[in-house]
């Protein structure tokens, strides 16, 4: 009897011991490997195009990304496109949706350029650009770092004097793009008289 | 007195093929300098080198080796004869976009003015060398032309002549070794011993015996202390690919995202090598070997053009009437393109004109017999690659290893279908690069709105504080006040 009963307290201490390591371990986790924000957040964000232009309602393509991860229409960013709706579809596990967009949204790749003779230097444009993408002083010319501007067309309604314009984004002068080719055949390798290979 | 020892490789080219040899068609005749053409063309942003400025005005007179164009890249491009600027405007170019681009025009006036640069005396160190190769205009003769001293960097241990030439119709490589292969081992042993590169490989193709000779005796010759090792290789296309090349040389296999030159292996062309070594000398890059071949050239030969010279009248020192060609390849038939205007003018790059009778076939379905997998010498899967280009799907043709596809060619040359799988991968590997540089102006995009954001942050809450501590004084200043008030009252 008494030994039954040093079995069974021994078998209680040894669980009890198992379940409070267990719980210390499981706690020690969640402080070390803790996650900061919602990681999902973050995979949102590198899909989107990083243009900070707020056509979706949003003060930016970060807090677009929350709006998303908290249950939001994956269709409202016109500069993404189709393309990256389809991605965020294929990442949040939803169907496609086509873009939720106004009929007059540009689709094309801008870029802002300064109308420099025009430019009174008030800095408007500098305040608005969301990527620092405009360089001037007070009362002097300002001008578009081209590289740097994302097209978002923030800067366009603070102007007093309308001197910014939306431009094509200019190429590279060695820019080249080899076409997509046809149903034409190559004219490599075209008459080469194969011997054998392997 | 250098030393070199002959090896046959011993290792096999994964892939590959055996193509048929043309190059006997211009080899036969010697080689020839060309008469100097009555006007000269370059590109300015299609020179090598990337996009390039002018360095003269329309009615500036010119000599031989007078400095024309600055890329941003540092690398300089001079005119290759003397004469007059007559204009700079759009031309047609020699280059696979087949397009009109800003180009130098050169009348030349047939004098042999020259302005070359003063000849540097040995020894020099590795930065007046870069100096050199930037002033010279050298840059990658192969066919890339991409600017060689780029890749000049510490740490190379090996050198590697990348003379196998394995396009079956050109001969241009073959020729300046045959005729100058002392500028080739001498451009070798100065870059050698400037960059302290203690081994230099030579890798030929079996089908050179008479450029191997002129190799053995240009090393024998040579004061050299570096110690050569020619590689004798299989002819089997595309064993001149670079990493093919170090395959097959040294067994070494340079990792997938990596280049060559980050594990210290350097690999140039024979004519670069020789540049450079004319270079030291005080001569600019001002001609090249170039190829004349196919056979709708009368007179197939090698001839030294000086650069910007137009195709039409290298196709009428071949004595064929350019008439009678609708196009000509530029380059190999495997990796070649084709211009159909003859008045552009050669590059530095272009190393061979081809013109051949056109067999177009027209493309068929692909009926996945895989024949085009077992010659990738990439061990790459062209069949999936394809299909998930056609379908307009480029991250699984990523997936499949597009980014390694050297555009040999071999594919479409075995695809029983005639597919265009070599002009699709190009074309899949240029939107993949456009697509990295949105991809990396979108990260930066980011953080500058991530930075600017936080600074607005910052500057707010300063200002709040500012605030506070201007009301905190104002109210402090009122209690005062009011004390002193009540205390004189």
């Amino acid at each position: 009897m008494t030994d039954e009963i040093t079995i069974l307290g021994a078998g209680v201490l040894v669980l009890t011991l198992i379940g409070l390591s267990g719980g210390a371990l499981l706690e020690f986790a969640s402080k070390a490997f803790h996650v900061h924000g919602n990681p999902l957040i973050k995979s949102i964000d590198e899909l989107l195009p990083q243009t900070q232009c707020g056509q979706c309602g949003h003060p930016g393509c970060k807090p677009y990304a929350e709006a998303i991860a908290s249950g939001e229409a994956i269709n409202r960013c016109p500069p993404g496109g189709q393309e990256t709706i389809d991605r965020l579809a294929k990442l949040l596990g939803l169907g496609s949706l086509p873009l939720d967009t106004e009929s007059d949204t540009v689709l094309e790749d801008l870029v802002a350029v300064v109308i420099e003779e025009d430019c009174i230097g008030c800095t408007k444009c500098i305040q608005a650009c969301p990527v620092d993408a405009i360089v001037g002083a007070a009362k002097l010319m300002h001008t578009v770092i081209t590289d740097q501007c994302t097209g978002c067309d923030l800067c366009i309604d603070p102007c007093p004097v309308d001197c910014i314009d939306m431009i094509l984004r200019p190429k590279s002068s060695d820019y080249w793009m080899p076409g997509q080719p046809g149903v034409i055949v190559s004219d490599r390798s075209g008459q080469i008289e194969m011997l054998h290979h392997g | 007195m250098a030393k070199y020892q002959i090896k046959i490789c011993e290792r096999q080219l994964e892939g590959g093929i055996y193509l048929e040899e043309f190059k006997y068609i211009s080899k036969t005749e010697p080689c020839v300098f060309l008469e100097t053409p009555a006007i000269l063309s370059f590109p300015l942003n299609f020179s090598g080198g990337g996009a390039g400025d002018s360095l003269v005005q329309v009615g500036d007179r010119v000599s031989k080796g007078t400095p024309i164009i600055q890329c941003l890249t540092g690398i300089i491009h001079v005119a290759s004869r003397s004469g007059v600027v007559t204009a700079i405007q759009d031309h047609p170019i020699t280059h696979p976009s087949a397009r009109n681009s800003k180009c130098i025009t050169v009348e030349t006036d047939g004098t042999d003015n020259q302005d070359y640069l003063p000849p540097l005396n040995w020894p020099f160190n590795a930065v007046t060398l870069r100096q050199r190769a930037i002033e010279a205009g050298i840059l990658g003769l192969g066919g890339a032309g991409f600017p060689s001293l780029k890749k000049w960097g510490d740490g190379t241990q090996i050198l590697i002549i990348n003379a196998a030439e394995c396009e079956p119709f050109l001969t241009a490589d073959d020729t300046l070794m045959r005729i100058d292969s002392r500028s080739m081992i001498r451009g070798a042993s100065i870059l050698s011993q400037t960059l302290d590169i203690k081994k230099v490989i030579v890798g030929i193709e079996d089908n050179k015996p008479e450029a191997l000779d002129a190799i053995k005796l240009a090393i024998a010759e040579s004061q050299s202390s570096c110690s050569f090792d020619i590689v004798l290789l299989e002819t089997k296309y595309p064993s001149g690919g670079e990493r093919q090349l170090i395959w097959l040389a040294l067994g070494i296999e340079v990792p997938s995202g990596s280049r060559s030159i980050e594990n210290g292996i350097l690999v140039h062309n024979p004519g670069t090598l020789a540049a450079l070594s004319r270079a030291v000398d005080g001569k600019p890059v001002t001609d090249r070997v170039v190829t004349l071949t196919g056979d709708l050239i009368a007179n197939p030969r090698n001839v030294i053009a000086p650069i910007g010279t137009p195709l039409l009248s290298l196709i009428k020192a071949a004595k064929t009437d350019p008439e009678q060609l609708d196009s000509v390849t530029i380059g190999g038939p495997m990796m070649g393109y084709s211009i159909s205007e003859y008045s552009a003018g050669i590059t530095k790059t272009t190393n061979c004109v081809l013109a051949r009778t056109p067999t177009k076939q027209p493309e068929g379905p692909c009926i996945r017999c895989g024949a085009c997998a077992s010659v990738c010498p990439v061990a790459l899967q062209p069949q999936q690659m394809i299909l998930a280009l056609k379908g307009d799907s480029l991250g699984q043709a990523l997936h499949e290893g597009l980014v390694d596809c050297i555009e040999c060619a071999a594919c479409n040359a075995v695809c029983p279908s005639h597919i265009p799988l070599a002009e699709w991968f190009q074309f899949g590997r240029f939107k993949q690069r456009e697509k990295d540089l949105e991809k990396k102006l979108a990260v930066a995009a980011r953080e500058r709105f991530e930075k600017r954001n936080e600074r607005l942050k910052r500057i707010a809450a300063e200002q709040e504080a500012k605030r506070t501590t201007r009301r905190d004084k104002g109210a402090e200043a009122l209690i005062k006040a009011r004390l002193s008030r009540e205390k004189t009252l």
